[in-house]
């Protein structure tokens, strides 16, 4: 636990300073698919449910966040903070048929949700600062504010970061509280949860709702690093992809959503730059998806904490 | 039998109130271009869907590489037509395939996955559909592709509407296959084993049904299935990797429709699934937005199914 304070510490402090111009972009990106990863990968590594529309839900919280950005003249962290909310009541909103089904039927409806937001995303786009409620100009767009404290890209690198690592902590106090207990029960057995007086309806609500809350939080940060989203960014088969690579990274630990991240933005892009093709990648990717679930379940993030383990 | 009708005339009934409503004072062919083109698009959800649900029953994987599989077979097939091959010989290359990929797959991934969750062994099959994308992609860059059968220059009228042949066969070959499909699970030795599976599997293998073997069939015959839906995807929507591939989220669609389980629910939800996406361009506010029309009644089944339900043991879905 220490150990992993001080490395993320150093990684806030550092990276901003390491990347420059276009990588500080890059990994603003990167950081808020990480706060989307660990939302899906905590539901599926503590309750094993598969959340399919976890892009989708940061095409929300972007959304929600541009829209107030362009409508009222709030700060930054109000509007990131409303955007995540409204993801977050999206996310338990999904919990509901969650509640009734289990397993594979929740993933069949996070699928159908996530192909029906990519219909949507693509129908009306983002705002830009145009007129009406969907917002959207065609010749122009109005500016993204940022946060004051943050307004240059190595600066809003580092409060992404901090943001993240903020998301990663409320997880943590969560697992390390009360609702973690009644997760780790609800996992072992759900008559089990019950019959001791566990309410296994608020408690799956609540794990949706917080997965929710990272996605948003994600998108709107997004959001601000950009100006501008793009509904491509935001397609079905983009959620299918990141929870594959959440499996990949790892679910049970805060470096595999990281790791997840990276597969995720970075890895495509770097191999273009090798002059590798990137559809390797996507080889790369169903083989270790297929290897982790056969037999590795914790991923990478899991094997480097073997490895740790035993060098300590 | 009688459950079946009763989902005709549910199903019929929602197609009906949504033509009448968004269809009035329109002229009858317009609305009846619109029926017909949804009936297409929806025959090739409810074809994906059949091959999905047969695969389902017998061995409890939902292949989310079901688009993945059909897209191969349908790019060899272009290849070889691009070759200059005789088209009757690409066609079976390509079904062919599909038909071993899905074989493959069903013979060595999925029997070290057959005691894990339901949900697991989709998530296994996500991995299979990455890695035939990928594989894809790379072989076959992003230049604009068109893949063609015979069928299209034909023509004949309905109604007033010249429909292609290729859109006809759709349709027909979808409702054989249910039937085919129905009545071999009914009438064969080997459909009754796929029952037996589907039902349970641990007392099917207790009493002799050999497991692996009817698992293999159920495997070969849905890769067939997903090969000839890929064909006419790729004939009738687009030929690219990633959208053949990513096909399979509607045709998932039309499995919910039968609730995973009834292949006359599948082809008949699948059907009206396609003909009400297609109706909704008829509704000036619903027009952009129209083809989520295949998740919002998805999910709709899906909370109707299960309606009054109430799990308190966590069962093996």
């Amino acid at each position: 636990m220490r150990n992993s304070l001080i490395a993320s510490l150093a990684l806030i402090v550092l990276l901003p300073f390491a990347a420059s111009g276009q990588w500080a972009n890059i990994f603003t990106s990167t950081t808020c698919f990480a706060l989307a990863a660990m939302g899906a990968g905590f539901i599926y590594a503590r309750l094993g449910m598969v959340s399919l529309t976890q892009v989708a839900l940061m095409g929300v919280g972007g959304w929600v966040t541009l829209r107030l950005n362009h409508w009222a003249n709030w700060p930054f962290e109000a509007n990131l903070v409303l955007g995540a909310l409204v993801t977050s009541v999206l996310g338990m909103a999904l919990a509901l048929p969650a509640l009734r089904l289990r397993g594979l039927y929740l993933a069949l409806v996070t699928l159908m949700v996530a192909g029906g937001m990519e219909v949507v995303f693509t129908a009306y786009q983002f705002p830009n600062g145009g007129e009406g409620f969907w917002g959207v100009g065609t010749s122009f767009s109005a500016p993204m504010r940022r946060p004051w404290i943050a307004q240059g890209d190595a600066a809003y690198l580092r409060y992404t970061m901090v943001v993240a690592a903020l998301g990663f902590l409320l997880i943590e106090a969560h697992l390390l509280s009360r609702p973690g207990r009644a997760w780790a029960m609800i996992r072992r057995s759900e008559a089990a949860a019950m019959a001791s007086g566990v309410d296994v309806t608020l408690y799956k609500t609540w794990a949706f709702g917080l997965s929710g809350l990272l996605a948003g939080l994600g998108g709107g940060l997004l959001a601000g690093s950009l100006g501008l989203l793009d509904a491509a960014t935001f397609r079905a088969s983009e959620s299918v992809l990141l929870f594959a690579l959440v499996i990949v990274g790892g679910a049970r630990f805060w470096f595999g959503a990281i790791i997840t991240a990276v597969l995720f933005r970075v890895a495509p892009g770097l191999l273009n730059s090798w002059g590798v093709d990137a559809d390797l990648a996507l080889i790369f990717f169903g083989g270790s998806l297929l290897h982790a679930v056969m037999t590795a379940p914790d991923g990478i993030g899991g094997q480097i904490n073997a490895l740790f383990r035993r060098s300590a | 039998m009688r459950s079946v009708l009763q989902s005709l005339a549910l199903w019929g009934a929602a197609c009906v109130v949504l033509c009448l409503w968004l269809g009035a004072g329109k002229p009858a062919p317009v609305v009846g271009m619109f029926v017909v083109s949804g009936l297409a698009v929806g025959s090739l959800y409810a074809l994906g869907g059949i091959g999905l649900v047969v695969l389902y029953r017998a061995t409890g994987v939902l292949n989310l590489a079901a688009g993945a599989t059909g897209m191969i077979g349908v790019m060899l097939a272009w290849q070889l037509v691009h070759m200059g091959l005789p088209d009757p010989v690409a066609w079976v290359a390509g079904l062919a395939l599909s038909a071993a990929l899905a074989f493959g797959y069903g013979r060595v991934i999925a029997p070290p996955m057959a005691w894990r969750e339901p949900v697991v062994k989709a998530v296994a099959s996500l991995g299979f559909a990455l890695l035939l994308l990928g594989f894809a992609s790379f072989l076959w860059s992003d230049d604009p592709r068109k893949f063609e059968l015979p069928t299209d220059k034909a023509a004949v009228t309905v109604l007033g509407l010249r429909v292609t042949v290729t859109r006809l066969f759709v349709v027909a070959f979808a409702v054989l296959a249910v039937i085919g499909t129905s009545l071999s699970l009914t009438h064969t030795r080997a459909g009754l084993q796929m029952r037996a599976l589907a039902d349970n599997r641990k007392l099917s293998a207790l009493i002799g049904v050999p497991v692996v073997k009817v698992e293999t069939m159920a495997w070969t015959l849905s890769g067939l299935l997903f090969g000839f839906t890929g064909l006419l995807f790729g004939d009738l929507v687009r030929l690219e990797p990633a959208v053949i591939s990513f096909m399979v989220i509607p045709c998932i669609a039309a499995a919910i429709a039968g609730r995973l389980q009834s292949l006359p629910d599948v082809l008949i939800g699948g059907l009206s699934m396609g003909v009400i996406e297609s109706l909704l361009t008829l509704s000036e506010p619903l027009k952009s937005i129209r083809p989520a029309a295949p998740f919002a009644i998805a999910i709709l089944v899906l909370i109707v199914m299960n309606r009054g339900r109430r799990l308190t043991f966590a069962g093996e879905e």
